[in-house]
């Protein structure tokens, strides 16, 4: 009976019965006809029938019982003699499991975020007809090079919207941001949500119903902040309003301003960005003003939906006309702009991508980071497979005899490969259940070293049966690795050589040699990569950062005021900043303050061209960075020449003091003496005049993979939000305590937003290198695990087959050492192919991994040399005690054997 | 397959046979063809029939199909495979050496 009817049987066995009964009344009838014509009376003739045919009901169970089972029978029969054969050799069994059960787990939690980040698309109906915009970004010197330009300012957006006509309709979806909110209930608590802008047409667009109430329509994003109200996601909901219907008219302060929510979008939908769930969507127009008029101030993305028919390059045409007058009157705007840069702004081409799966930044940082991951979870598949693989072989040997003996009693290679594979079978299924737990406990934690308190990593990693299928296929394709060709080896046993015990073994040794090489190749890569990813952390922290990190905490202050100050309310912002600067100081164990707009490593940047008297303004863009005094030695950056800032440089409006680094002043003074220099930056139609009255030491400002950048140091300016820097004695829990307590007794609407180390800033910066290092380094001593059980078991078995030989050699007087060096010649034999593939593959890999290093050379010989020195050692503890074996072998008793 | 002389073996041995000769026939076809060849002799029971024509399905021996017969009644009719013609030689094989060992032993002693 063919797979398919058994596979029907079992399912529905209901049609069996009647298959079955039909049948048997098929042949009563015909009996009842036959003896009817032999003259019986129909009715006798029909109990005949029946008489002869006896129990019809047993006979039906057994005929059923025969169709049904005998094919699952056989294949519970070949489970259970695998289940007897494991656990005859529970120690195998264990490792095996456990190897092959890491690494399963390892590849599907990697691929389970791959999916969530990468590759699935949004979950909206035809994702495939959402496009965004982006431009390529300006190569500009001395301003951060960007991959892409996504950003565009509300007028644009607007002529966009017009030039696209009937081919797609375009919308307003704001960056993902950390806001406070409160809810209208008394008490309810102050917590960070994160909060887009979006225009009123974006729910419509991306057709996400709501779950209650209403979303935004066009009527609710018409007049500039004139629409204050909210759209809670679905999980916000749940989570702090514990999905209360009556939530729609509530008001929720959100960043100081008082919204109504007016409904819930749909469960599982959490913005368009993956890697980002956003809590609260509010409309555009309540965004600040002057964004709507003003075209320098890119605050969003645009993203659209084609129109049916309508395809990318379509939009991309009709909307070129319209970006390249925008890039026109941009160059018109900044009137001191070089000629270089301006024809590429003329050159620009819009450029329409597939929005399928969402634009994400996240997926920007750590695409290339999360497919190397991918490939060294496939590598250490890799590893484990062939670990089993020739432990399987060696186990497989051991049995040659049990083989022998069935193939001589007539079972057929097909079959005894069967057997076998079920065994394979029968470990990878444990091994996948052990993997998907690993998986499921792995994937949130590693998610979570992706993640930043302040800026949040989620995503919907729902366990779903794509990936169940995707660790179940893997589970199946490396019991195809590792179980078949041992299988077949094993199944092949000549039942006479291997009944004589004579084994025509050589050919099972050379292909444990193979594995093992594999893994050895393998595993060696592995330590490779971790090697210089660890290196390449190590390297990244001994960098001279210009600063020092240690003791400083970085407290950001928010106030009540808006975003544009007047003159009057900066004068009070900086009397507030002062007031709480001299109080932190007073404290006792803090040694310095200072405040600043913003704190370094924090993604924040204000350049400006800079203008030397009688020159034209410089090409590049240079960082400026406002500082109030006391900065230098709060930092510790040694000040060079000239002096810190006093409180009068706050006020300074004709001439603007400035500090500048060393790096500026070679740049733009050469040997000179800067100090005393003077020099102007464009400020709008304006020009601002700077003079030099101090030099500093080089510093990072945000990236320790770069040299440090020139740097201006401003005077600090009046702004609404700040942060401080606090160095101190203290722990962070202190003083943030004594941060709240003196901003609650000054009063004057500051709030404390969020509390921080300096360390800590710097350590976000280097997230992806810290994760490759994690993970490089644990899956490097994971291989290096496997690859030297692998090598002890190989090594084992080759001692045990030999004993014989060294039996004789120790009886004609071999010594111990000569004995050990016979196995160490052994392995090194084992290695050495495998290390030379290992070297060669990872040398390779390493001009690919050579953009994500920092400090290693692409043959670096610190690596390779401690690379070598790990694995050998490794290698050395895995040969240690078979070599041991081999120089206690006995030569009386191995003699005596068989 | 059991041993070589069992009453199982010979009923297996019968329903090849016939099958071999008169392919295909229903299960009632099978026992009344044996009854008609062995002149009486051998009435086979349907209680062991179906069981043995359902193993020998299993095994791969003979293939079963479901026809409609003359009144519109569903019929299961079999036929022999070629794995149970290899398996008929050999089963005749054994049993006529079988049998003959029988018979001579009952001659001779």
């Amino acid at each position: 009976m063919s797979w398919l009817s058994r596979l029907r049987n079992a399912l529905r066995p209901q049609r069996l019965d009647e298959e079955l009964a039909d049948e048997m009344r098929d042949h009563m009838e015909r009996r009842a006809a036959r003896l009817c014509a032999e003259g019986w009376e129909p009715d006798e003739a029909r109990r005949q029938a029946q008489i002869s045919f006896g129990n019809v009901t047993k006979l039906r169970e057994q005929s059923r019982e025969m169709r049904l089972w005998a094919a699952l029978e056989s294949m519970l029969q070949d489970t259970r003699y695998a289940w007897r054969g494991l656990r005859k050799g529970p120690a195998f069994a264990v490792t095996a499991v456990l190897s092959l059960g890491l690494a399963i787990g390892a590849n599907t939690a990697i691929y389970s975020i791959v999916d969530a980040a990468m590759l699935r698309p949004l979950p909206v109906p035809e994702p495939e007809r959402l496009v965004t915009l982006a431009a390529p970004s300006i190569d500009q010197p001395g301003s951060k090079k960007a991959e892409e330009r996504e950003s565009f300012s509300y007028p644009v957006y607007e002529q966009f919207r017009a030039a696209a006509g009937d081919s797609a309709h375009l919308i307003l979806v704001g960056y993902p941001n950390r806001v406070e909110a409160q809810g209208q209930k008394p008490g309810a608590p102050v917590e960070k949500v994160t909060r887009e802008f979006v225009s009123g047409d974006a729910f419509a667009t991306l057709r996400v119903p709501p779950a209650v109430g209403r979303l935004f329509s066009s009527e609710d994003d018409r007049v500039p902040g004139g629409h204050p109200v909210a759209v809670l996601s679905h999980d916000y909901w749940q989570r702090r309003f514990h999905a209360d219907r009556a939530v729609v008219g509530q008001s929720l302060r959100l960043a100081g301003k008082t919204y109504y929510i007016i409904g819930v979008a749909r469960e599982g939908f959490f913005g368009i960005e993956p890697g980002k769930f956003v809590d609260v969507w509010v409309p555009a127009m309540m965004y600040d003003k002057e964004a709507f008029t003003n075209p320098g101030w890119g605050w969003f993305r645009i993203a659209g939906r084609l129109a049916p028919g309508a395809t990318r390059e379509e939009l991309q045409a009709r909307l070129q006309p319209s970006f390249h007058f925008q890039q026109e009157e941009t160059i018109k705007r900044y009137s001191t702009m070089p000629p270089a840069i301006q024809k590429q702004f003329r050159e620009l081409a819009l450029r329409v991508h597939s929005a399928a799966s969402g634009p994400s930044k996240f997926r920007q940082t750590f695409a290339r980071p999360l497919w190397i991951v991918f490939s060294v979870a496939a590598a250490i598949l890799f590893i484990a497979c062939s670990n089993v693989a020739s432990l399987l072989l060696a186990r497989f040997t051991a049995r040659s005899a049990e083989m022998a003996m069935r193939v001589s009693l007539g079972a057929g290679r097909r079959r005894l490969v069967r057997q076998l594979l079920t065994e394979s079978l029968l470990l990878s299924a444990l091994a996948g259940c052990l993997g998907w737990l690993v998986a499921r406990a792995a994937t949130p934690a590693l998610v979570g070293m992706l993640s930043r308190k302040e800026d949040p990593v989620q995503f919907a990693l729902a366990m779903d049966t794509q990936v169940l299928l995707f660790c179940a296929g893997l589970s199946t394709l490396a019991t195809v690795f590792f179980g078949l060709l041992p299988a077949w080896q094993a199944a092949g046993a000549q039942p006479m050589s291997a009944l004589r015990g004579a084994s025509g073994q050589a050919g099972k040794l050379r292909m444990g040699r193979f594995f093992v090489g594999v893994q050895v190749a393998f595993a060696f890569c592995l330590v490779m990569a971790g090697a210089s990813f660890l290196f390449s952390l190590r390297n990244l922290f001994t960098v001279d950062t210009g600063f020092n990190a240690h003791g400083v905490a970085v407290i950001g202050i928010s106030s009540d005021l808006g975003k544009i100050l007047t003159p009057n309310e900066v004068q009070r912002s900086l009397t507030r900043m002062e007031q709480l600067r001299d109080k932190m100081k007073a404290l006792p164990g803090v040694q310095e303050t200072a405040a600043a707009p913003w704190a370094i490593f924090d993604n924040s940047y204000w350049i400006e061209q800079v203008i030397l008297p009688g020159k034209a303004p410089s090409e590049r863009e240079e960082l400026f960075y406002h500082i109030s005094p006391g900065y230098f030695s709060a930092l510790r950056t040694p000040l060079l020449s000239g002096r810190d800032f006093g409180i009068h440089d706050l006020h300074a409006t004709k001439v603007v003091p400035v500090i500048i680094n060393q790096a500026f002043a070679r740049r733009y003074f050469g040997a000179d003496n800067p100090l005393g220099r003077t020099f102007q930056h464009p400020s709008g139609p304006t020009l601002v005049n700077h003079q030099v009255i101090g030099v500093a030491a080089n510093a990072h400002y945000d990236d320790l993979r770069r040299e440090p950048e020139p740097m201006v140091y401003a005077p600090l300016d009046g702004t609404a939000n700040f942060s401080l820097y606090v160095r101190s004695a203290l722990d962070l829990g202190s003083i943030a305590r004594l941060v709240e307590r003196e901003t609650k007794a000054l009063g004057s609407g500051m709030r404390v937003q969020e509390i921080t180390t300096l360390d800590t800033l710097v350590g976000n910066s280097v997230l992806r290198e810290k994760l490759l290092a994690g993970i490089g380094g644990v899956f490097a001593l994971l291989g290096l695990l496997l690859a030297a059980i692998g090598l002890f078991g190989l090594l084992n078995y080759s001692v045990a087959r030999r004993t014989k030989e060294i039996g004789i050699r120790a009886a004609l007087g071999a010594r111990r050492s000569e004995l050990v060096l016979l196995v160490l010649k052994d392995l090194a034999a084992m290695m050495g192919a495998g290390l030379l593939a290992g070297l060669a593959g990872s040398l390779g890999a390493m001009t690919l991994l050579q953009s994500l290093l920092f400090g290693i050379k692409p043959a670096d010989p610190l690596v390779i040399a401690t690379a070598m020195s790990v694995f050998l050692f490794a290698a050395f503890a895995a040969g240690v005690l078979p070599a041991n074996r081999a120089a206690g072998v006995d030569p009386m008793i191995a003699l005596r054997q068989d | 397959m059991a041993s070589p002389n069992s009453a199982q073996t010979a009923l297996d041995l019968l329903v090849l046979t016939i099958l071999s000769r008169r392919s295909p026939l229903h299960g009632y076809g099978i026992a009344s063809a044996i009854q008609e060849l062995s002149e009486e002799a051998l009435r086979v029971e349907e209680g062991s029939l179906y069981p043995a024509l359902h193993r020998m399905e299993e095994a791969g021996w003979i293939a079963a199909e479901w026809v409609v017969t003359e009144n519109k009644r569903r019929a299961r009719i079999y036929r022999i495979t070629r794995a149970g013609s290899k398996q008929l030689t050999a089963e005749t094989q054994r049993w006529n050496s079988f049998s003959n060992g029988v018979a001579r032993v009952l001659r001779h002693a």
